[in-house]
């Protein structure tokens, strides 16, 4: 299962709009998220997005299937989200559209400190613009609890 | 700047241990959640429905863990430039609730100055106000090697 590769995301789209109100929702007050002449000023030819953008993603308009994509066999209620990491090249920008190709890159399983077992599996998604060059990597680390426990950290 | 933010710091400002302005977001209401899910499409009613929430077993609902990381963002993107930035991850550690005010900043581990250009590297901590680290992390930015 390790190296399965997916097309998960197509005609991701970076809106104008939806930067604002991402920008807003993180309270990143930075106006060159906001305004293309204050984006200028710190050297953008385009609107920036926030560095955490890339999680708009998972809405359904842009998703090529339900959920990741790639079936871990995880059971959800005891799937919980442990890291997620971001490789840039740049920063996203109004007006690119972006093509998702996630790969399962590893999965291992570790005994939890408070016991039980616990599986991790690290997803891989490489975003490529129009010119299919890879802007952003994002890698995502999603650990499956085993039910025994709920071990601190953000359910997924 | 006119919008006030710091002009990016070349590699050679920087020294191991140097820390950014801090982020403070205080007050969190369950709004934040909520506009988050909106403008993120993470719609887990477990950061918005109470009943849910405390079903459960959590004491009220809590912030999606990219929440806090996208409000941590800032005090990598603001201090070395967002365009500077080359990574960036998290790890989420506790969680984040109504009524917390939590605090983000970034502090050099290393710097690497490779001819004209340096990367630095820095770790990244959240806490709440109890002093809780509830998201760590770290980050690397391409800088110029000076002026």
């Amino acid at each position: 299962m390790v190296g399965t590769s997916v097309v998960t995301v197509e005609d991701f789209a970076v809106e104008a709009g939806k930067v604002e109100e991402f920008a807003r929702a993180v309270k990143d007050d930075n106006p060159a998220h906001r305004d293309a002449d204050a984006a200028a000023e710190q050297g953008f030819d385009r609107v920036p997005a926030p560095l955490t953008y890339e999680r708009v993603s998972s809405f359904p308009r842009y998703r090529t299937t339900g959920g990741r994509g790639i079936d871990l066999g995880f059971a959800q209620e005891y799937t919980i989200h442990g890291e997620q990491a971001y490789e840039y090249e740049r920063p996203l920008q109004v007006g690119d559209v972006l093509t998702g190709t996630t790969t399962l890159s590893d999965v291992y399983e570790r005994e939890g400190s408070r016991g039980g077992t616990m599986t991790f599996a690290v997803l891989e998604t490489e975003y490529a613009d129009r010119d299919g060059e890879v802007v952003l990597t994002a890698r995502s680390t999603l650990i499956e609890t085993g039910g025994a426990i709920r071990p601190e950290g953000d359910d997924d | 700047m006119t919008d006030g933010r710091a002009e990016a710091p070349v590699a050679a400002d920087l020294s191991v241990g140097d820390t950014g302005p801090e982020v403070v977001v205080s007050d969190l209401d369950r709004s934040d959640f909520v506009k988050y899910a909106g403008a993120s499409g993470d719609f887990n009613p477990i950061h918005y429905n109470e009943p849910l929430a405390t079903a459960a077993g959590y004491e009220s609902v809590f912030a999606q863990g990219m929440f806090t990381a996208g409000v941590a963002a800032r005090a990598v993107a603001d201090w070395f430039g967002l365009a500077n930035v080359r990574s960036y991850g998290v790890r989420f550690q506790a969680q984040v609730w109504p009524g917390d005010t939590v605090t983000a900043v970034a502090e050099v581990t290393g710097v690497e100055v490779g001819g004209d250009v340096a990367t630095v590297e820095a770790d990244v901590l959240v806490t709440n106000q109890d002093g809780e680290a509830v998201v760590t992390g770290r980050a690397s930015a391409e800088l110029p090697a000076d002026r």
